[in-house]
């Protein structure tokens, strides 16, 4: 990957002011900006972090029917249509009839849901898994998972599992009566309490000492005793259906079935990996042969909140495979978009590719950039930023550098600074609205170099380096994009990536007045237009520094 | 602020429509074969156009839509199967906004628009791929999948990994467009 700059939600840190780029919370705090939300009630940058999900809708992501939500609970999550996993390689089943169509040319055709002779069985056309091999037949090819019901509720995991629902019910129902009743509304209603975490809570909160206070139910004082005594949540005791101790009888309880099974075994895969058997949620045979299809988990779409103030920043609109959106309130419409390049790799990339043109050869431009193109200690190098305004107003932007210092790496070692010095332009400078008619469709824009140049470069004779222009500040402007360029100064001893943190702040025009200043306001009268600033955090990268054993690669390239 | 992939002007061909169709592509069957506009076929990409379904006339095999790239060595080639008894080509449908990457298989049976399929994939017959969609380098996706839309697929089997942001579709589309203005001709040959 190239040069990037990521942007900056400030959810994790206390202080408005990012971790350094060198430290490891750097990268938790920073994103794409094509990954960010945008809160405008709150004027603030969200990410999926900090976001409040909700579903807003379950689908099967293979037979791409919509569930709805009131009986996905009762399908336990999964596609109660046609659609199972093989239990071998995870890929999706297909039925076929008995004695599939033989293509008579050596082939081994995957039959496809051709109209057959019953029985059908799951085939899986990856690995070759087949549903018969365990004893899994259907009398018609479809409504599968309802022919598989019976097996499905009488296995001892979902009778097990309906015993704990029993179990839990009721106290959860008392639960939520006693919770509803006597938790204050604090703050903590926002962190998901529902009836069953505080039953859980509670019931932690009994076993083990100490853990009590630091829950929602007994945050109010340290009163501990009191609050025990609240706990109407007395739990009684569980007994399982089945005995642990005599789990073995189902295979991978350690017992004399396993060693039986592992005396005879022949080859490593008869026995199953703990991959293929981790999804159970009980437990299994070892054996490989005694596999059963999956059920296909549902997936979901999501509506997204801010956590601040709740409003919707993402609505997906209900059906399930569309990719249009009823709310979509994206960074990428409010904060200027900022790409970094290095003209030099730019350049070299372009040369590459015309060089392997001209040649005849497949260009490998993309495999080369790290070398070719590379960051060389004790250097100077012009490093281009493009800022992109995504308003219909022009914006005012001003850059600054974060200072930093690098961590340091032993004991005793005083923080340093960083081995290279960064120059940007730091006067304002404006980028122009966006208008549709700068959309991409005749984008030139690109650094193509000049026939000359060329000329020179691939015939070894490299021209005198032209007058030097001007490396920091605004170098051009077009459409809505303003190109300002910096410069990045190596020490001799540099090593590692170029990462700075930067701080960009955009004025713009408001629409709507401020509701404090609103005495007196008439529209006839000339509005004075307001502005507004915006401040946002951003991580520069320009790449790393070629380790010193490769340099001497690099003289052949000229570079 | 990409740099520019080059070509020779020699080597490809351009249509009306903004089509830049490598000469040492293997296009078989063209009249069955249409290209929606600013569609890049790279060279040695094979399209099978002639595999068609039996029967009189002419149909569409293969259809690509707008700002689509066929990556270098990619095949594209209808997928097909015995009904009944009668074996039988089915048309490919492919999108706008789809780049299949270099050296991959193609015989799906629709992928919707705004899709990404990296190098060296297989994806097998019949296959369905919904919108906005990625499917990771070397992924092999066996016949029949259906991949639903925004989501990122790997692996061999090829499975879900994960949901892709909500902004996919504007990603990809100023990626496929910016990746068309780029791919310019080089000018001076000797
Ligand atoms: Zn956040
Ligand atoms: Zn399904
Ligand atoms: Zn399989
Ligand atoms: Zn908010």
């Amino acid at each position: 990957m190239g040069p990037n700059v990521l942007y900056h939600c400030p959810c994790l840190s206390t202080s408005s002011v990012p971790p350094p780029p060198h430290q490891i919370s750097s990268s938790y705090s920073f994103h794409p900006l094509h990954e960010l939300f945008f809160c405008e009630e709150c004027d603030a940058v969200r990410c999926n972090r900090c976001v409040s999900v909700e579903v807003s809708g379950y689908y099967c992501p293979n037979c791409l029917f919509e569930v709805p939500s009131a009986s996905v609970r009762a399908e336990k999550n999964r596609c109660a249509r046609n659609c199972f996993m093989c239990p071998n390689c995870r890929n999706t089943l297909s039925v076929v009839p008995s004695d599939p169509p033989d293509a008579g040319d050596g082939r081994l055709l995957a039959p496809i849901s051709t109209v057959g002779e019953p029985p059908f069985f799951l085939y899986c056309n990856h690995c070759r898994w087949d549903s018969s091999e365990v004893g899994i037949t259907f009398e018609k090819p479809t409504g599968l998972a309802a022919q598989l019901q019976k097996l499905e509720d009488s296995a001892p995991d979902s009778l097990e599992f309906d015993r704990l629902k029993e179990h839990f019910e009721p106290i959860i129902r008392a639960s939520s009566l006693s919770s509803s009743s006597t938790v204050p509304s604090t703050s903590h209603s926002r962190h998901h309490s529902n009836p069953i975490t505080a039953a859980a809570s509670a019931a932690l909160a009994r076993d083990i000492p100490g853990v009590g206070k630091y829950t929602p139910l007994t945050r109010s004082g340290r009163s501990s005793g009191k609050d025990r005594s609240a706990n109407k949540d007395e739990m009684p005791e569980y007994k399982s259906r089945l005995d642990i101790t005599k789990a073995s009888a189902y295979g991978s309880g350690g017992g004399d079935v396993d060693v039986d099974f592992m005396r005879r075994l022949e080859t490593v895969s008869e026995v199953a990996s703990l991959d293929q058997r981790w999804t159970y949620s009980w437990s299994t045979s070892l054996e490989t042969r005694d596999l059963k299809p999956l059920r296909i988990p549902l997936h979901s779409k999501h509506s997204k909140r801010c956590p601040a103030c709740a409003h919707i920043l993402i609505k997906p609109e209900q059906k399930a495979q569309s990719v249009r959106y009823k709310i979509k309130l994206v960074a990428a419409n409010y904060l200027p978009a900022i790409t970094v390049a290095l003209p030099h790799q730019i350049e070299m990339l372009g040369h590459i590719s015309a060089e392997a043109t001209k040649r005849g050869t497949k260009s490998t431009a993309e495999d080369d950039r790290d070398t070719r193109g590379g960051l060389q200690a004790g250097k100077t190098y012009p490093f281009h930023m493009a800022l992109t305004n995504p308003l219909y107003d022009p914006i005012q932007v001003r850059l600054s550098v974060q200072r930093m210092h690098v961590a340091p790496s032993g004991e005793g070692e005083k923080a340093r600074r960083p081995p290279f010095a960064i120059s940007i332009p730091t006067t304002p400078f404006s980028v122009a609205p966006f208008a549709e008619a700068w959309e991409y469709e005749d984008d030139e824009d690109m650094f193509a170099l000049d026939d000359d140049e060329l000329e020179a470069r691939l015939s070894g004779r490299e021209k005198e380096p032209k007058a030097k222009s001007k490396t920091v500040g605004v170098l051009e402007k077009r459409a809505n994009v303003t190109v300002v360029g910096g410069e990045v100064a190596l020490g001799k001893e540099a090593r590692g990536e170029i990462k700075f943190n930067m701080l960009v702040a955009y004025t713009y025009r408001s629409d709507d007045p401020t509701p404090s200043e609103g005495h007196d306001i008439s529209p006839s009268k000339k509005a004075v237009p307001e502005t507004k600033t915006f401040a946002f955090y951003t991580v520069v990268d320009l790449g790393a520094i070629i380790p010193k054993d490769e340099d001497s690669r690099l003289e052949a390239y000229n570079v | 602020m990409e740099p520019p992939i080059y070509y020779s002007r020699s080597e490809f061909i351009e249509t009306d429509t903004g089509n830049k169709v490598s000469r040492r592509a293997t296009i078989a069957g063209p009249q069955n074969i249409i290209l929606g506009g600013k569609t890049i076929i790279s060279s040695g990409a094979i399209i099978r156009g002639d595999l068609r379904r039996s029967g009189p006339g002419h149909a569409v095999v293969i259809s690509l839509g707008r700002y689509c790239l066929v990556g270098e060595g990619c095949v594209m080639r209808p997928p097909y199967k015995t009904y009944r008894g009668a074996f039988n080509y089915y048309p490919m449908k492919v999108g706008d906004h789809v780049h299949i990457g270099a050296g991959s298989v193609v015989e799906a049976a629709t992928i919707g628009n705004h899709v990404e399929i990296g190098k060296n994939c297989v994806i097998g017959k019949f296959t369905i791929i919904k919108d906005c969609v990625k499917v990771a380098d070397n992924t092999i996706i066996p016949p029949n999948t259906v991949i639903p839309a925004l989501s990122l697929f790997a692996g061999s089997p090829g499975r879900f990994v994960e949901d892709l942001p909500e902004s996919t579709q504007d990603m990809v589309e100023v990626h496929t467009k910016q990746h068309y203005s780029r791919f310019q001709p080089l000018d001076r040959e000797h």
